[in-house]
């Protein structure tokens, strides 16, 4: 029975009982009054349950799946033990470049800074540095690897929010712009391009010509 | 007339290896008096204090950056003359641009090599 079906025979046994009066009734009246009255308040309840029914059932199925790809997610492997294993593979990419860098540029001013008076010292000079220089090349293994490390770790967090984004349906919505991104416009302060410059040295000669 | 290799040459730029190099390659070239600073700010108080004849200054710096010291330096009076060229590793067009508007003497891109440094330091100082 539909939900306003049954109300509407609510209604109607309520007015009769107003119309008529309740005590001039006989018992028998009233009593299949009330019956009436049971019946369509349990046909309009029964409709009613099954529609919320099945909105809880959706929600429940949306929530349990949101707890799924939340767990999947890995939220608290990536923040304590992901990122902060790709923080130190880089600090120690940038300390191993410095330090290599900071060797080769030793050994290059040094020979800079050399007399060539005795040629057979000045060359042993140089290949000494020069080997030197080699050894100290060797970070590029070492950061290489890091690297590596660290670009598989943002892989892997990529393809974990991919999915959960994904999974949930997530839409992104426009977000305000914060001083720093406002400062980066205004300064435009863009960094390095990919792949060589965006703009090479003979244009940019072409425009100071 | 000829350049005078005397003349203090500030460098600005927030990676002391990057200061190393210009130093390095301005010492090749004959320039002596090299002074440096790690950032725009930095490099405002130096030029105020001070009397250079070419600045070199890297974009992309905090708190001030090596623009906004250009557009600093061409407001000033007393530093608007002074040479300025960008080194830096902002290479897009908008870039580029803005910093002729802004007055920069020349503008080069990283990485550059000691050919690249020394024509530009030609075409703004003349030769030498």
């Amino acid at each position: 029975m539909a939900a306003a079906e049954a109300a509407q025979k609510i209604r109607v046994a309520m007015d009769q009982l107003r119309a008529t009066g309740v005590r001039e009734r006989p018992l028998v009246e009233v009593l299949d009054l009330s019956h009436q009255m049971a019946d369509a308040m349990t046909a309009f309840f029964g409709s009613l349950d099954k529609s919320i029914i099945g909105e809880f059932r959706y929600l429940a199925d949306f929530i349990q799946k949101a707890r799924d790809e939340i767990s999947g997610l890995q939220a608290n492997d990536i923040k304590d033990t992901r990122l902060p294993g790709a923080s130190v593979e880089l600090d120690a990419v940038v300390r191993d470049t410095e330090k290599a860098t900071e060797t080769i540029m030793a050994e290059a001013e040094g020979l800079m800074a050399k007399e060539p008076t005795d040629l057979a010292a000045y060359k042993a000079d140089v290949d000494a540095a020069m080997m030197r220089i080699f050894e100290a090349c060797s970070f590029q293994d070492l950061t290489g690897q890091r690297v590596t490390k660290v670009i598989s770790t943002l892989r892997h967090i990529e393809d974990r929010v991919t999915k959960f984004a994904s999974a949930l349906g997530v839409v992104d919505t426009a977000q305000e712009e914060t001083p720093e991104d406002a400062r980066k416009r205004e300064l435009l302060l863009n960094g390095p391009a990919m792949n060589g410059p965006a703009t090479t040295q003979d244009d940019i000669d072409a425009l100071f010509a | 007339m000829a350049v005078d290799l005397s003349m203090p040459v500030l460098v600005v730029d927030d990676y002391q290896t990057m200061i190393r190099i210009i130093r390095n390659l301005l010492n090749q070239l004959g320039f002596k008096n090299i002074e440096e600073a790690k950032d725009g700010k930095q490099a405002l108080e130096k030029l105020n204090a001070g009397k250079f004849g070419l600045v070199i200054s890297d974009w992309n710096m905090e708190p001030m950056t090596g623009f906004e010291l250009l557009q600093q330096v061409r407001a000033s009076d007393k530093l608007k003359a002074t040479p300025f060229i960008m080194v830096t590793a902002e290479s897009k067009t908008e870039n580029v641009i803005a910093a002729k508007k802004a007055g920069v003497n020349n503008y080069i891109v990283k990485p550059f090599n000691a050919e690249t440094l020394k024509g530009k330091l030609k075409t703004v100082l003349g030769e030498f």
